[in-house]
């Protein structure tokens, strides 16, 4: 038997749960519902609802002998103690015996419930929750039935409480169960909401400027039992059992956060059906049951009347409105026609399916290898398929004994998850290492962490790797320590992003990472084994896709090199400024707008692809309307390559067509054959050429396995929002070092430390204005405003002061900012937050 | 007989360190540090059979014998948050004898290995607090405090903290919460304060008066102590008396003596003003249920009450003459209890409000015989079923005056 | 047999001078029972505000799925409704409606109502497709129109009181 292991039975069935369990989970193994309000099973639990109190036995023991007292027929003696307890808060017990059906039980869930009721407002027919709610489930389950209570000495309270402009308190429907207090304080550690007062005034209130100031506050209504907290965004939009659940992916998370949209069919957009709402789908690989309100409140782009509707071609000076054939006709013509000179420039936002396509129509149809992302950021794509994070890995896995390090990347303000899942390890008892060259928010969960001057990441990291490569008993300092730290622990991840990079320094940074994971340690590599390897800190939801399908000029589909390799995103501009290009095809990214791009320089023919009128679609030839993500099927791979399906949520906007068959469709112009009849089949002609992807298919991508908690599901009280996965959680592709050996990367010398007077580092902000979170019109106050964050002494120097604007010259561009000096800028270091993306150092000028 | 908590009225300025010390203070301190080891001080405490004085009456000796032993952080807190209607003892002791109580909570310290102690008065106690505070200050002056604790091994800090007024904040843990800064809210137990308590570490919650008999019980021996009282309550007990009586104020009595004597008694309460009649006490404040005449021969003890449905509790007993409305009475009791339940759980959050809003309209005469029904299932339904106890208490206002006084309700109720 | 023939035409007579069974439908209407259940109406409370609150319950109970209801939030600047929230789309589709009542049932503020018009007639599918213009009753006399604007604070209740049920 496994000592770990705990035997109890629970309403006559015998049970084997692990040390420690709660008696309401061990409960929900055998499908055996003890009804909770205030107790989740990702929160610790508190026992103040009241509801889950059951009857627990515990074998009485000879207090001398400690022997079993044994009952006349041989059964061990049980002692109940005086009253009920809160199977919520009592761990299980060898022996233990649960009765959750006997009369008191029964009684006090009446009762219970009858509370709850006595100053819970009768507001279902109008309540968002209404039809998902636990509160209303459990009435209906376990409820009295008949109320004691006289209508008119009900409570009554505030009805529209705006915690914050996203969430929405009605302080009467409260039944103060401090979910969504907990949630913030345990979970995200953005304790900005807590009780007041006392007794039956017991309110919640927000303790942040602005209200309610948290990435995460979404996910308080998706966990509220009650209809207390309501978002902005759903707040009377539809009843519940009207929506769709339609299983999608974030289009924003580099991590792969999965979420369900639901959609419903709406007269005030015509008869469409429109995204209502979006709840986290639960995977415990990915994101558990969380979401960043980014994920769950930009999804608006895809209802915006601004949208791009039908193909429009230059005429006269003028964007024209024509038919598919025409357009596609004009691009098959013009770009075959400037085939010598013709590049393809890419966003990482779009599926699999549309990069393989377009890198299929660029090497295929035009026999190109000028293909490039538009905004390309970060490299070490290639270095991760050697030594990226292993398949089968979770970092919910990850605790004491393990460890993470995290490079020149601000997690929780590029990828909410991440971050959540790294301090969440940290919490766990892994030891977190944290290089970047200014604070972040996740320093204070780091056991080391090392400040670089600016210019000096590669050196300061190629110091730690050297660190680890000489094996100390001593440590000298705290880069030694913590390098031996890295290289002693039991499994190693490492998140490298590109905050104050070149796209040439995050591949140094890659490679000397990947040796790292590399380097033995008692003839043993972190590389390779599970819950280790590397985790590239992608800009965008499919960047690793982008890798993967071979949007680079120097590596095909499936990381295989080309014979001569195209031109790069810089020299593609470099050759569109200077005529070197005569056609430019760019799908899903906005070059102009994001400052890569001035002008069309000398391009004789530009078509953009795109679901908005962008910068640079207004400069374009030909405009190619595609549908969004939720318009149609398809896959993202995630940072920790877990190949992903999202599905169609919405019908076809206008003539919108999915990217991939607009690529294949002027392949087929092209005489490249007949496009692919669906993404599905598309996928399955890929994974035969991408040998990373070998074996998978949408089936296979569509399998779920069951995940504890168990929530979601049919129970009916663990919030009413659909978490459960029933649509596929994904498969992570096998890194090379699963399989193979690999080599240590050479990694050439040369780090030049930039020296200007006061470098500029352009840092990242989860709400940093971009064609797609600018038609969320709730976010609109949150959105980052251009920032300039300054040293207290730099700014005296320069001469401004903090909640000043001024107007900087940057990158050749002149940039309206405010300048912010609250301590979030090292000393000789000037931050600019809430503008695209520029790569390395910059100088500024102040105008 | 002379005082053992309340000496302050035998001695005069018992407050000042040096007034103490003149009449053997601190020698009980001393004979437990150098006499004794810890062991021996919690083995003494417990052959004395004192109990908590705070009202629940848990054995003392038992409750520090379940702190972990050895070396590390470990708390003694004193709760001096007297909250509970027509308790005013703790005060008398804080103001006029304060040293008594940190030579208690001294030994307690001690006897555990505890190195701090907090003392939680009520917010409301700012005035007294100075009093013992100047207490505190002094005894760090005469090394009592702080360092090598008359010139032993032994060290020990204290401070003084102020809640912000609440009920809620007596119970050990919301107390305890309270002074970590969070909310006065309990915690659901386990873990329980001598495991987990304050800062996640070993914590004794001792009330002030049960720490005040402390240095007699080491100065005269815990046979001394026993000799004191009834079989399962030992010891002096300081009873406050308020309400209709002739002389209110604290008296500290051994326990055993009944009602009729702490009432009638010349030495005493000195009998109800103005010739009126008796007609029921709150033996316990308003946490325990209302007694009447036939229970005034009943030993004040914690057992003496048990076959008349009620608890000495904390001993503050309220008298009250024939003139007292007995709705009326229950209606401020649960009014009370509405305004100072913590809203944690939902039985008592839920009920007291509609326990206060049923009071409310049968005092007013507007109530119908199912309100009376209601109010009392709903007492039912509160009691034992909710986090800490004082979801027990607040039905006990309703449940006491309806088993002695339904004919009160039943003439409210509208016709 | 004589007898026969003068007892047969002795009814014919009588019915003769009995006034006629038949009516002159449309310029004579017979009326209806009580409960009879004919075309939906929208209530209004008599300050001329609307009683739906656009829960939706009726589409949910609507076996023929006839209904269709959109809700938005009601403002005091301009308020439909006493509650939070009312419905900004009401649309029955009467091809569809069965006249069974389940909505009637429903409805938590006795806001849809089956009344005794039972003249419904169209020339296409669209036009059977009851707006709630169409669906709501005429304003009462002396009754304001809705949407209107209201002193804030005058409706701070998410439904309007609800009394107890009986």
């Amino acid at each position: 038997m496994n000592d770990d292991l705990v035997k109890l039975t629970i309403d006559g069935i015998e049970v084997d749960v692990p040390k420690g369990t709660l008696v309401v989970d061990a409960a929900k193994k055998i499908h055996v519902d003890i009804p909770v309000f205030c107790y989740h099973p990702k929160l610790e639990p508190v026992g103040m609802c009241r509801m889950c109190l059951v009857e627990i036995g515990l074998p009485m023991r000879d207090r001398g002998t400690g022997e079993l007292l044994l009952d006349d027929d041989g059964s061990p003696k049980l002692n109940f103690g005086r009253g009920l307890q809160t199977g919520c808060t009592v761990r299980v017990s060898e022996g233990m015996v649960v009765r959750t059906t006997t009369e008191p039980v029964k009684e006090v869930r009446e009762d219970v419930i009858s509370f709850l009721l006595s100053s819970h407002p009768l507001d279902c027919p109008i309540c968002d929750k209404g039809g998902e709610c636990p509160l209303q489930n459990l009435t209906m389950e376990y409820g009295p039935g008949v109320s004691q209570m006289d209508y008119s000495l009900k409570m009554h309270n505030e009805k529209q409480v705006p915690l914050g402009d996203l969430i929405y308190l009605d302080r009467e429907r409260c039944i103060q169960c401090a979910r969504c207090i907990r949630f913030q304080e345990e979970i995200v550690d953005d304790p900005v909401i807590q009780f007041h007062n006392r007794g039956r005034a017991l309110e919640i209130v927000t303790m942040s400027e602005p209200g309610f100031d948290s990435y995460w506050s979404g996910n308080t209504t998706d966990i509220c039992p009650v209809g207390a907290l309501t978002s902005s965004d759903f707040r009377f939009g539809a009843r519940p059992w009207e929506l769709t659940p339609v299983p999608s992916l974030s289009p924003h998370s580099p991590a792969g956060a999965n979420i369900v949209m639901s959609t419903r069919r709406e007269a005030k957009s015509g008869g469409r059906s429109v995204i209502k709402r979006i709840v986290p789908r639960q995977n415990e690989w990915v994101n558990e049951i969380w979401i960043s309100d980014r994920d769950r409140f930009v999804h608006h782009f895809a209802d915006a009347p601004d949208r791009l509707q039908k193909p429009l071609i230059r005429k006269n000076g003028e964007l024209t409105e024509v038919s598919w054939d025409e357009a596609l006709d004009l691009v098959a013509e013009k770009l075959q026609a400037h085939s010598t000179a013709v590049a393809g420039l890419s966003g990482d936002r779009l599926s699999n399916e549309d990069l393989y396509a377009f890198q299929h129509l660029f090497r295929r149809g035009l026999g190109s290898n000028n293909l490039d992302l538009a905004n390309r950021r970060l490299a070490g794509g290639d270095v991760t398929a050697q030594v990226g994070l292993a398949s089968g890995s979770n970092l919910q896995d990850l605790g004491a004994g393990d460890a993470i390090l995290v490079v020149a990347s601000d997690l929780h303000e590029e990828e909410p998850i991440w971050w959540l899942r790294v301090k969440q390890a940290s919490e766990r008892g892994a030891t977190l290492v944290v290089l970047n060259l200014r604070p972040t928010r996740l320093d204070k969960y780091a056991d080391y962490v090392f400040r670089y001057a600016p210019g000096e990441a590669i050196v300061t990291v190629r110091q730690l790797v050297n660190a680890a490569k000489v094996e100390t008993d001593t440590a000298v300092d705290q880069l030694t320590a913590a390098a031996d730290t890295l290289i002693k622990a039991n499994n190693l991840v490492a998140f490298y992003g590109y905050e104050g990079l070149t796209y040439t320094e995050t591949d140094t940074l890659a490679k000397l990472l990947a040796n790292l994971l590399l380097l033995k340690n008692e003839d043993k590599a972190h590389a390779g084994q599970i819950n280790s390897g590397l985790i590239p800190v992608w800009p965008h939801n499919n960047s690793q896709g982008a890798w993967d399908m071979g949007i680079h000029p120097a590596l095909a589909a499936g990381y295989q090199p080309v014979e001569a390799s195209g031109m790069d995103a810089a020299t593609i501009y470099e050759a569109v400024h200077n005529g070197g290009l005569k056609a430019l095809y760019v799908m899903g990214a906005d070059p102009v707008g994001d400052g890569r791009m001035p002008n069309r320089g000398q391009l004789d023919f530009l078509v953009v692809q795109e679901l908005f009128l962008t910068e640079t679609a207004k400069l374009a030839d030909v405009v190619l309307p595609a549908q969004s993500w939720a318009e149609r099927e398809g896959t993202f791979t995630s940072g920790e390559r877990r190949v992903q399906r999202y599905y169609q949520a919405i019908s076809p906007l206008g003539e919108c067509r999915p990217d991939w068959q607009i690529a294949a469709q002027i392949g087929e112009r092209l005489d490249m054959g007949k496009p692919a009849f669906a993404a599905s089949l598309l996928f399955r002609d890929l994974a035969k050429v991408v040998p990373q992807y070998k074996g998978m298919d949408y089936r296979s991508l569509a399998k779920v396995a069951e995940q504890w908690p168990l929530v979601g599901g049919d129970d009916v009280y663990y919030g009413g929002t659909s978490y459960k996965n029933e649509a596929g959680l994904g498969q992570q592709w096998a890194a090379a070092a699963e399989t193979d050996e690999v080599g240590l990367f050479e990694v050439a010398d040369g780090d030049t430390a930039v020296t200007t007077n006061l470098p500029l580092v352009r840092i990242a902000a989860l709400y940093t204005p971009g064609t797609l979170i600018n038609h969320t019109p709730m976010l609109a106050d949150r959105l980052a405003a251009p920032t300039l964050h300054l040293y207290a002494d730099d700014a005296q120097i320069i001469g401004l002061q903090d909640g000043g604007e001024t107007v900087i010259q940057v990158n050749g561009r002149s940039l309206s900012v405010q300048v912010c000096v609250n301590g979030h800028a090292p000393a000789g270091l000037a931050l600019l937050s809430g503008v695209p993306w520029f790569p390395g150092m910059a100088e500024f000028e102040i105008l | 007989m002379a005082y053992i908590l309340l000496r302050h009225r035998d001695i005069e300025n018992l407050h000042k360190l040096d007034v103490y010390r003149e009449h053997g203070g601190y020698e009980a301190l001393q004979k437990a540090i150098d006499e004794y080891t810890p062991a021996e001080v919690i083995d003494i405490v417990k052959a004395s059979q004192l109990r908590g004085r705070g009202g629940a009456g848990f054995p003392t000796g038992l409750k520090w014998s379940f702190i972990p032993k050895g070396p590390g952080e470990k708390y003694i807190t004193i709760n001096s948050d007297e909250s509970e209607m027509g308790t005013f003892k703790d005060r008398e002791l804080l103001e006029y004898n304060p040293h008594q109580v940190i030579e208690g909570a001294l030994i307690a310290a001690y006897a555990v290995g505890a190195p701090q102690i907090y003392n939680y008065m009520r917010g409301e106690f700012m005035d007294i607090g100075y009093h013992f505070e100047e207490a505190i200050l002094e005894c760090y002056a005469a090394g009592l405090l702080g360092e090598n604790i008359l010139g032993s091994d032994f060290s020990c800090d204290m401070s003084a903290y102020y809640g912000a007024g609440a009920y809620i904040c007596g119970e050990e843990t919301a107390l305890l919460n309270s002074l970590m800064g969070e909310l006065g809210q309990p915690w659901a137990k386990p873990p329980f304060p001598a495991i987990e308590g304050l800062y996640f570490k070993p914590t004794v919650v001792n009330n002030t008066e049960t720490l005040a008999n402390v240095p007699p019980i080491i100065t005269n021996g815990a046979e001394w102590y026993t000799s004191m009282g009834t079989e399962k309550s030992k010891g002096p007990k300081i009873v406050c008396l308020s309400g209709h009586i002739n002389k209110p104020g604290n008296y500290e009595i051994v326990m055993g003596m009944t009602f009729r004597e702490l009432l009638f008694s010349g030495e005493y309460g000195g009998g109800i003003p103005n010739g009126k009649e008796f007609k029921g006490l709150l033996p316990s404040g308003g946490s325990g249920p209302v007694i009447t005449a036939d229970a005034l021969d009943a030993p004040i003890s914690y057992e003496g009450l048990d076959v008349y449905g009620s608890v000495m509790g904390s001993a503050s007993v309220v008298v009250m003459d024939e003139t007292v409305d007995m709705v009326w009475a229950a209606m401020k009791m649960e009014h009370f209890f509405k305004h100072e339940s913590c809203g944690k759980c939902t039985p008592c959050r839920e009920g007291t409000y509609w326990m206060d809003q049923l009071l409310h309209r049968i005092y007013e005469g507007e109530g119908t015989l199912q309100d009376l029904d209601v109010l009392k299932s709903v007492a039912n339904r509160i009691g034992g079923r909710t986090l800490c106890a004082l979801g027990d208490f607040a039905i006990n206002p309703v449940l006491g005056t309806v088993r002695h006084f339904s004919n009160e309700y039943e003439a409210k109720i509208k016709k | 047999m004589f007898g026969e023939i003068l007892r047969g035409l002795g009814t014919t007579f009588k019915h003769m001078l009995q006034p006629p069974v038949t009516i002159q439908y449309p310029e004579i209407k017979r009326p209806v029972r009580p409960r009879f259940k004919g075309r939906h109406v929208l209530e209004r409370y008599d300050n001329g505000l609307e009683r739906c609150i656009g829960c939706a319950l009726c589409a949910a109970a609507c076996p023929a799925d006839a209904i269709f209801v959109e809700a938005s939030e009601n403002t005091d600047e301009e308020r439909y409704s006493p509650g939070e929230r009312y419905a900004s789309t009401y649309e029955i589709n009467m091809l569809r409606c069965i006249f069974c009542g389940y909505c009637e049932d429903a409805c938590p503020t006795q806001a849809i109502v089956l009344k005794h018009n039972y003249e419904m007639s169209f020339y296409d599918r669209t036009s059977a497709i009851y707006t709630k213009e169409k669906l709501l009753v005429d304003l009462a006399e002396g009754a304001e129109p809705a949407p209107r604007q209201v002193e804030p604070g005058t409706y701070d209740r998410a439904i309007p009181e609800m009394e107890d049920p009986v």
